[in-house]
């Protein structure tokens, strides 16, 4: 019968109502204050659970004008979801769940949906710090990036930084960073500081399609395109000096920010589930507000089947960011022509920013196993979790918040609002303020890379049009985002990273 | 040398539009199989030059899916897949059936050759999102969005 619905609904839209006709103008939805950076959209029709936002009174009317509050209250619909629909201050309108979105679903009576978790599974950041000051690194700058351009391939299907067998992927899909490591990509410690230790349980090779594997044979140890990046830069400022001390962060410190996900091996595992989703949904009678949030139920054989396959693509994600690390340094050392032990690129921490798992919060006093969905946000788990490093343990889980490749990046920290509010989460980057297309206007005529250079910024892109796309005021300022985390309590500032240099897929 | 299959240029039956990080197109065509070649050809202009494209072999489609717009997301699939892992970009698409639920096509292209071929970016996948087919009097116009 839904599906019924659903078909008569995309036959009978005319032509004038298309572009997003099937969703809510804006004005029906009543935004209520909970405080300074929290705003509640209560339980109407078919929503469950309220939707909640995170944002500043002067963020809501930009996000008012996009489809994201939207997209939340349909989460809101979704069975088993527990205590909130929330929405981080990066919130943006997403396929399904709007990008910044955060749901947990009770396992028995709740869903596991690829549309929370988004086509590029696992996608996130590591954060390397080095021993080496800023100024060490300047005169060099443009051969790094140079080496780097050519040592971790970028764009589009790039391919080439590791051919692998498909016996040896499937072992990148059980053991994930672990698996590059043993390869000799990288140090038995990068694996201490990475979220799950680089290695998810609970995967399942039978669930991942022939495409998949083929798709994942050539992309090991790529960026990837669209706004994935390797970025050089430094420590600028430390708001938090005990926090920055905990991670061996200091002033005009060397940084390195690798930003990618699971490339087409991630992407087809979402595209194949998408379909099985949809006809899971018929079978348990689950009614999709939008047919991006297919889903099913959490303990059902087609929930296992997806959640098993994903968290091949989750290892897979670990294991190309640890050989892009790996990479990375090797590129320090050869143009620097220092010993590894001298630049010492250290990983501080790195962070899922697109993931499903299973987590144990307290819901009203009682400690209960849930399904978080994160989509465009980062767990921010608080001091004393033993899910963190124990060098971390006072200070709380970092947490790193790319911004545009013209400004500045952010380290934060986890802290017990988080837990309490969020499920321990935050947000994950600054969002788009400009489409492409828009990017692509702004661009038009300007020299982007030379504008970077008179900043002092060197940046090298596949293609002119990269560059433009990711034109740095295509972005929102990332600072009014973890400023509203700040706010709200779900973070802390540590530290501002600004770029010198960037490689962009 | 313009060599896509279709009669009128692109510009009067695809319309590109934005989507705050992606991009989506809005094509009309006079009846299915038009409009299932002219998406794919649609797609392919968010890739790469189509000018640049030459038609020097060619593969067979088969795809089959619950129903139209699904369809239509699994041809435009296929297609992305076949880029993806054979390196190719293609610029004619013939249609020769599709129903409700079945599409066969011939696609011709060749392989990517970095000296010729500027490809822009990389579609992560054809989404379900805002999906739509129409049909109004013997306009059929079809709207569908990109993940990048």
């Amino acid at each position: 019968m839904v599906w019924q619905s659903l078909r008569n609904k995309v036959f009978t839209r005319r032509k004038s109502f298309l572009i997003y006709n099937h969703l809510r103008p804006m004005s029906e939805f009543h935004f209520k204050k909970i405080n300074e950076a929290l705003w509640e959209i209560e339980p109407t029709g078919r929503m469950r659970v309220p939707a909640r936002i995170y944002a500043t009174e002067k963020m809501l009317s930009s996000i008012q004008s996009d489809n994201a509050p939207q997209q939340a209250t349909n989460v809101a619909q979704l069975p088993g979801i527990v205590k909130a629909s929330l929405a981080m201050p990066d919130i943006h309108w997403g396929y399904g769940f709007p990008i910044g979105g955060v749901a947990a679903f009770d396992l028995k009576e709740g869903v596991v949906s690829p549309g929370g978790v988004g086509y590029d599974i696992n996608c996130g950041v590591r954060l390397l710090a080095s021993k080496l000051n800023i100024d060490d690194i300047r005169p060099r700058l443009r051969s790094l990036i140079e080496d780097l351009f050519k040592r971790v391939p970028t764009g589009v299907g790039s391919a080439g930084a590791l051919s692998v067998s498909r016996e040896e992927l499937k072992k990148v899909s059980q053991q994930g960073a672990r698996w590059a490591v043993s390869q000799g990509y990288g140090v038995e410690s990068d694996l201490e500081y990475i979220e799950e230790n680089g290695e998810i349980a609970g995967f399942d090779t039978s669930q991942v399609s022939d495409r998949a594997w083929l798709r994942g044979l050539e992309q090991l140890g790529t960026l990837g395109s669209g706004n994935h990046f390797l970025e050089i830069g430094y420590v600028a400022e430390i708001f938090d000096a005990v926090a920055a001390r905990a991670m061996g962060l200091f002033l005009n410190q060397t940084t390195i920010i690798i930003h990618c996900g699971s490339r087409g091996f991630g992407y087809q595992v979402c595209d194949d589930s998408l379909g099985k989703m949809e006809r899971a949904a018929r079978k348990y009678h689950i009614e999709l507000p939008d047919r991006q949030l297919a889903c099913a139920p959490i303990e059902s054989d087609e929930g296992q089947a997806y959640l098993g396959a994903m968290r091949c693509a989750i290892n897979y994600a670990f294991a190309n960011r640890q050989v892009i690390a790996h990479h990375a340094r090797l590129g320090f050392e050869k143009v620097l022509g220092t010993d590894r032990r001298d630049i010492g690129l250290r990983t501080i921490y790195e962070v899922a920013h697109n993931i499903a798992k299973i987590e144990t919060h307290v819901v009203d006093g009682v400690e209960r196993p849930l399904c978080v969905h994160r989509k465009g946000a980062t767990r921010a788990f608080a001091p004393g979790s033993a899910e963190i490093p124990a060098a971390y343990r006072e200070i709380g889980q970092p947490v790193l918040i790319p911004g545009d490749m013209g400004r500045y990046s952010y380290v934060l920290t986890g802290t017990s609002q988080a837990m309490m509010d969020t499920f321990g989460s935050c947000c994950h980057g600054a969002g788009r303020a400009m489409s492409r297309e828009k990017a692509l206007r702004a661009a038009k005529g300007r020299d982007i890379a030379r504008e970077m250079a008179d900043r002092g910024i060197v940046v090298r892109g596949q293609s002119r049009k990269t560059l433009d796309e990711e034109l740095s005021e295509a972005y929102k300022d990332v600072t009014s985002v973890v400023d509203t985390c700040s706010i709200a309590g779900i973070s802390n500032k540590v530290a501002k990273l600004v770029p010198i240099g960037c490689i962009k897929g | 040398m313009n060599l896509n299959n279709h009669d009128a240029p692109a510009n009067s039956w695809l319309q590109e539009f934005d989507h705050t990080a992606d991009r989506g197109i809005l094509v009309n065509a006079g009846d299915l199989k038009q409009l299932f070649s002219r998406c794919a050809w649609g797609m392919f202009t968010i890739l790469t030059e189509m000018e640049s494209v030459r038609a020097v072999e060619e593969i067979e489609i088969n795809v089959n899916a619950d129903d139209l717009p699904g369809l239509l997301v699994k041809w435009l699939s296929e297609l992305n897949f076949f880029h993806n892992i054979k390196h190719r970009v293609y610029c004619r698409f013939e249609v020769m059936e599709v129903s409700e639920h079945q599409l066969s096509a011939k696609v011709w292209g060749e392989p990517i050759d970095p000296a010729r071929h500027v490809i822009y970016t990389e579609i992560k996948a054809v989404t379900y999102h805002g999906l739509a087919i129409t049909q109004e009097q013997g306009v059929y116009q079809a709207q569908i969005l990109f993940d990048l």
